[in-house]
């Protein structure tokens, strides 16, 4: 067995055991916090003995250990139990909303690592340079402002006042009406804005990280050293330098491609879109256990899977790691 | 090479984006209206329609035997037909037959009948299946849980006939057996405990004004106008889309931009910007839901260890609860942060109630000598000039728990706690979330609370201010007056409609000489809507109710 796959089995196996210690602590913690799926059965127009009839048919006045292990056995099996909202299995509850959250998420991503390498290497070019200086306050900038603000400033400048994209939603209301090609146009269209926002928080993060890397990796010896060989600058850039300093880049992009699949509640909320921060949060408010489980174990394993990914990725570009920390 | 590649992907690239950003919504269609709500609904099976927004919805989808029209003058429902043509009370009022049209078809072509209601109300009644009608049906003839004994209570006389018996001597009214029917080819093969998880709801089979189109989660709900229902009006709506948006800002600049032409529950302070807006009207309704702030009347302690009423330290008096209510200006709350888009409450019953309303009821008015010369009454006295009342070597101080996330209620709390200092009552804010506000209400923990709550319609005064608290968890104050509890047994088999508007009369007077809980503020629900849509009627039955009369006028 090769060091990649012995190092990735073991991964898998401290994985599914923190899986199974954070399943075990949402359980309990939110069964104990204070209130209960029947609030919603409160009203003067119901009957009063729904609440305590529903609260047994779900078996939440029995002993929490009882419901613990119920719970357990049926998870094993695959089966995360009953949403009490929205009366389907959670499983298929979530799979109407992870589809987008990984496509948007997805999309986001790759613009951000995109954008972040392209704008590092161009501000690493002139140390100190206008470029550099001026990405360096923008980015603190966007880094700092909150999601909801740049969200709301994006859409009164593009939405309101310029008119040019809709301002919430995933899709027009005669979707179904249009080609192949313009429906990914009406996507598009949706996504543009949300996109932004979600980038330029993360895009400045980046930045911030590769550009400090590649300027400590540009003043290493072995890089004079090139250049004294004669190395073109292209080939020092693209074949030494990048790679010596994506590594840090790399840890805290699995880390936040994680977070944002695990929902990115604010962007959801101000743009309308149907992604797992919302649905989240709307099981906790209700108290929705068995969905807030479910969401709760989808962002573990994500963050997990993200992580794993990333590690890989970094062995791939450093072997050292191999023999090194890693084991 | 490369370079040249790599500009043209990029050339592509931002051709694409501005493309995407040239593209504009394509050509609306004509009869279509999109009304905005906040957040989803989690299920379109009547039985389960928990939230207002399922109801609006079901309600539009699926029909009863009668529908109930809003009468502003007696300020009152009144019936008009629907599935059944006509109804016809026995003399005694023990039974009732219905005669239904026999024009109907479930949206998969099967007929509906009688069957189908007696079907709906087993299945509503069944406590198998939690319904949102679970254990209501209490006129009717039922097992111990409350489940409808089918043969007993009806008698189809054919496919279009049917008569319904009540228990003898039970009130039977209208409101209270009409309910929105479910088919019953499609339910009947599922187990009643499986209805609620079925497959089926998502595909819902109905025979009402409007079918489901397509339910995009957390998107769109789309209903188009059914061809083959007997409310069909070519000329009317025939395209109803709820969009989800759950940002208030963003459902306002949607309404200004046109995206959305209906919402509800506008805050007041955003009226006038948007009056500004031709294309838009406003329209409040006097509501049904009110604010108040409950005061425990027993004490919690006592009353959780022995299950024995005894009145609490600070609000057992109903003096002391009226001086309360002397010293919270609530008409400063009321035009400050509701720009006077409400009515002071005096008691449970909302003022478009008309018949039933107590117009002689004069608010407690904001007067702080008054509250203080009653609370000097009842022995509250700063004896040691601190600024706060004692008696007894207690100091009238407690804490006032409000849910969070609610503007209003965190601004009228801030004025709240001020007036009470006036009188020298120390009050400490607490902001919780509403699930465990609930929770506590329950558990009878609380001194003091502010939430809204609302009067059903029909008008049902019970389930909240009898004095039994098993029987009605819903006196979360804890309220017991023997004269109020003779008059709502009464009013559960009076008959006599003079005699129970009288009845209704006397007991907001009673109620309003006790306090038991200080009634805020009636809470109107602002309406805008755009001015194409002709034929809207706003009303407290809900602004989208009847909306398949709606016409659209075409702006070109």
């Amino acid at each position: 067995m090769s060091k990649t796959s012995k190092l990735l089995i073991k991964r898998i196996i401290s994985s599914l055991f923190i899986t199974f210690l954070i399943i075990t602590f949402v359980f309990f913690l939110i069964r104990i916090s204070p209130g209960d799926p029947s609030q919603k059965f409160v009203s003067p127009s119901l009957s009063p003995g729904l609440a305590e009839q529903v609260k047994d048919n779900l078996k939440l006045n029995e002993p929490l250990h009882l419901q613990y292990f119920g719970f357990l056995k049926s998870a094993l099996q695959g089966d995360l139990g009953i949403s009490y909202n929205y009366r389907r299995d959670v499983v298929s509850v979530i799979m109407d909303y992870l589809p987008f959250t990984i496509l948007f998420i997805g999309v986001s991503f790759v613009i951000q690592i995109c954008v972040s390498i392209f704008l590092a290497v161009k501000a690493v070019k002139k140390v100190n340079g206008i470029l550099d200086k001026t990405l360096s306050s923008l980015t603190l900038f966007f880094y700092a402002a909150p999601v909801f603000v740049t969200g709301i400033f994006l859409l009164l400048i593009f939405s309101e006042m310029l008119n040019l994209f809709p301002s919430s939603g995933l899709k027009s209301y005669d979707f179904e009406n249009l080609n192949f090609f313009e429906k990914i146009i009406d996507y598009a269209n949706h996504l543009i804005l949300p996109v932004i926002t979600l980038s330029l928080a993360e895009v400045a993060l980046f930045y911030k990280y590769l550009r400090d890397n590649l300027e400590d990796v540009y003043n290493k010896l072995f890089v004079l050293n090139l250049k004294a060989a004669g190395v073109s600058a292209k080939t020092i850039l693209y074949r030494h330098v990048i790679p010596n300093a994506i590594n840090p880049l790399i840890t805290i992009a699995g880390i936040e491609l994680g977070i944002m699949l695990g929902g990115t509640l604010i962007i959801e909320v101000v743009f309308g879109l149907p992604g797992m921060g919302r649905l989240t949060i709307d099981a906790i408010l209700s108290r929705d256990y068995p969905l807030v489980i479910g969401c709760s174990l989808t962002a573990a394993v994500l963050i997990i899977a993200a992580n794993l990914a990333a590690d890989i990725i970094k062995v791939k570009f450093d072997k050292r790691l191999l023999t090194g920390s890693l084991e | 090479m490369l370079v040249s590649r790599r500009y043209y992907l990029f050339i592509l690239f931002f051709s694409l984006l501005l493309l995407a950003g040239c593209e504009k919504d394509s050509p609306v269609r004509q009869n279509r209206i999109v009304i905005g709500i906040p957040s989803d609904v989690t299920t379109l099976n009547p039985l389960f329609a928990f939230s207002v927004d399922e109801g609006t919805i079901t309600e539009l989808l699926y029909m009863s035997l009668i529908n109930f029209k809003w009468d502003e003058d007696k300020g009152d429902i009144s019936p008009e037909p629907m599935l059944a043509k006509s109804w016809e009370w026995s003399d005694d009022s023990s039974s009732i037959t219905f005669n239904l049209r026999d024009d109907v078809y479930w949206s998969d072509g099967v007929k509906f009948s009688a069957y189908d209601v007696v079907f709906s109300f087993d299945v509503y009644s069944d406590p198998e299946v939690n319904s949102r009608l679970f254990e209501t049906f209490t006129d009717f003839f039922t097992d111990n849980k409350n489940h409808i004994d089918i043969e007993k209570t009806f008698e189809v006389i054919d496919s279009f006939n049917v008569k319904i018996n009540f228990l003898p001597n039970s009130t039977p009214t209208l409101p209270e057996i009409i309910f929105h029917l479910i088919p019953k080819h499609v339910f009947e093969n599922i187990p009643r405990n499986e209805i609620e998880t079925a497959e089926e709801n998502f595909k819902p089979v109905t025979n009402g004004p409007f079918i489901l189109e397509s339910w995009e989660r957390n998107q769109t709900i789309r209903l188009k106008a059914n061809k083959n229902s007997f409310l069909y009006d070519s000329e009317t709506v025939d395209e109803l889309i709820f969009k989800i948006v759950p940002d208030y800002n963003s459902r306002l600049t949607q309404l200004k931009r046109g995206e959305i032409d209906l919402a509800e529950l506008i805050k007041p302070e955003d009226i006038n910007e948007l009056k500004k807006y031709e294309h838009l009207k406003t329209d409040a309704q006097q509501g049904r839901e009110y604010d108040y702030i409950g005061w425990n009347n027993i004490n919690p302690e006592v009353y959780s260890s022995t299950g024995e009423f005894h009145p609490h330290k600070l609000f057992g008096s109903a003096n002391v609860r009226k001086a309360l209510t002397h010293a919270i200006n609530r008409q400063e709350i009321l035009e400050e942060y509701l720009s006077g888009n409400g009515r002071l409450a005096v008691g449970p019953v909302s003022p478009i109630f008309k018949e039933i309303f107590n117009n002689d009821i004069q608010p407690y008015e904001y007067d702080l000598n008054k509250a203080r010369s009653l609370l000097n009454s009842e022995g509250w006295i700063d004896i040691d000039n601190d600024g706060i009342l004692e008696k007894d070597n207690i100091e009238f101080r407690f804490t006032l728990y409000i849910t969070s996330g609610n503007p209003l209620r965190s601004n009228a709390s801030t004025v709240i706690k001020n007036n009470l200092r006036q009188v020298g009552v120390d009050v400490t804010i607490e902001q919780i979330e509403t699930a465990v506000l609930i929770d506590n209400m329950y558990k009878r923990n609380m001194d003091a609370w502010m939430i809204g709550w609302y009067v059903p319609i029909p008008v049902d005064l019970k389930m909240s201010w009898y004095s039994d608290l098993e029987k009605t968890p819903y006196n979360f104050a804890g309220y017991r007056n023997k004269q109020a509890d003779k008059i709502l047994d009464e009013l559960s088999t009076e008959k006599n409609s003079e005699r129970i508007n009288f009845l209704f009369k006397e007991l907001q007077k009673i109620i309003h000489e006790d306090e038991p809980v200080t009634f805020l503020y009636w809470i109107d629900n602002i309406v805008v809507y755009n001015s194409k849509i002709e034929n809207i009627n706003i009303n407290p039955l809900g602004a989208v109710h009847h909306c398949w009369q709606w016409k659209v006028r075409n702006n070109d």
